[in-house]
């Protein structure tokens, strides 16, 4: 099978319930569980790849970055926190890394909790401690309320992590607009969040 | 801390996607590092891109991608917990700023070798991560009380990040922790507007640029 852009598919390819990966994750950073991670491994790996492809690597960079990426995800699972964030959001954030420090040599600043000089969150009251299965419904909710020329910026950001300048180029529109439908986008997500409470 | 000024949506975006410049990258970490409310921001933009990954299709795999399911649990040992965050080989509880701007500083904020640029104005570039030629700059700016910069607006993007003191500008006061987040069609004349002199930390992905005549005159010590 081959997708419209020309990447190579698995029609195959499982699709499990994000609470499904995040209890196998769980049980990676946990018990080393290798069938977990097997089923991890089944339903990321090829999407993982689908995503890098997308963001314009050819296919053995971006099987790279997959592999690189899952090595990790099975090295670091311990530090997974399902009360903090998705296996899904994890795993991106993994991926991203990855995928950075290959392009540059250096690695890309980020805050550290453990810095001194870190302002940590205000504790959360009841209200706020929502579930993250509520979480993700909202925002994807949320994200289905955008109209398509905010939605457009928003995939092409994350999903083939273009610049602002690239998306201007891409859609031919000034650089302003593609900033400010960035900035309407996520005014509108969060107002939805709030009502969606 | 009371931080009035935040990030806005588009760089932080740049940010979370990984392509935003290196120099842009620090002064947004840094503010991260003291702002509970643009992190949540940055948690909502990665559970976004996370949706945006498990929604994608799926790539077809390689025997040998396949095998990786695997051999990754049979070869590699799992990192033991504390290894992670900890691995940090320097300490910079004594630099008095957050850590991703204290790993570009070679001294505490109070020993900074001050160069002067002006009456009342000084700066120090800060080294730049990697070697090879990139845009924009990032430096220390120290400014006096009372003291009135060139009005100038930007070829590019430029933050802000207050660390000591305050300045006034047309968009308000910036205390520390504040960040200013300017576009290139923006011109701003900052004052510093208290006792005590204003540090802040400055990055641009392109030069400034200084609108009036005598400004224009500063363009070379500032702009490049």
């Amino acid at each position: 099978m081959t997708s419209p852009d020309g990447i190579r598919q698995d029609r195959t390819g499982t699709r499990a319930l994000p609470e499904e990966l995040d209890k196998d994750l769980t049980a990676v950073g946990l018990d080393q569980d290798p069938s977990a991670f097997r089923r991890l491994f089944a339903n990321l790996a090829p999407r993982l790849k689908y995503f890098m492809i997308k963001g314009g690597m050819i296919e053995s960079a971006a099987e790279d970055v997959m592999q690189d990426t899952m090595l990790k995800v099975w090295r670091k699972a311990a530090l997974f926190d399902s009360s903090k964030a998705s296996a899904s959001t994890w795993v991106y954030t993994i991926a991203r890394n990855v995928k950075i420090d290959r392009l540059r040599k250096e690695h890309r600043p980020e805050p550290d909790p453990e810095d001194p000089c870190f302002v940590p969150d205000d504790p959360e009251t009841g209200e706020q401690a929502v579930s993250r299965k509520q979480d993700r419904e909202r925002i994807q909710k949320a994200m289905a309320m955008l109209p398509p020329e905010q939605m457009t910026i928003i995939k092409l950001s994350f999903f083939e992590e273009k610049s602002h300048g690239e998306i201007a180029e891409m859609l031919d529109i000034p650089l302003g607009t593609v900033k400010s439908r960035i900035r309407l986008a996520f005014r509108k997500i969060r107002t939805e969040l709030e009502g969606l409470k | 801390m009371n931080i009035r000024h935040h990030i806005g949506d588009d760089t932080l975006m740049a940010y979370v996607n990984g392509t935003l410049e290196d120099a842009l990258s620090v002064v947004v970490a840094t503010h991260l590092a003291i702002c509970p409310k643009c992190r949540r921001s940055v948690s909502l933009m990665e559970d976004m891109a996370g949706l945006l990954l498990m929604e994608t299709e799926a790539a077809a795999l390689s025997a040998t991608e396949e095998a990786m399911a695997d051999m990754i649990p049979n070869r590699a040992h799992p990192e033991p917990h504390a290894q992670d965050r900890s691995s940090r080989t320097q300490d910079y509880s004594n630099t008095g700023v957050p850590m991703p701007l204290a790993e570009r500083m070679p001294t505490s904020l109070d020993d900074i070798p001050w160069r002067t640029l002006g009456p009342g104005v000084s700066h120090y570039p800060l080294p730049r991560a990697s070697a090879q030629k990139v845009k924009g700059t990032l430096r220390l700016l120290k400014i006096a009380p009372g003291k009135v910069m060139p009005e100038h607006g930007h070829s590019g993007r430029e933050l802000t990040l207050v660390l000591r003191g305050s300045y006034i500008d047309d968009f308000g006061r910036f205390q520390a922790g504040d960040i200013a987040d300017l576009d290139s069609d923006i011109l701003h004349q900052p004052v510093a507007d208290t006792a005590e002199d204003c540090i802040c930390l400055i990055a641009t992905d392109a030069p400034l640029k200084f609108s009036g005549f005598f400004s224009r005159l500063l363009q070379p010590v500032f702009g490049f």
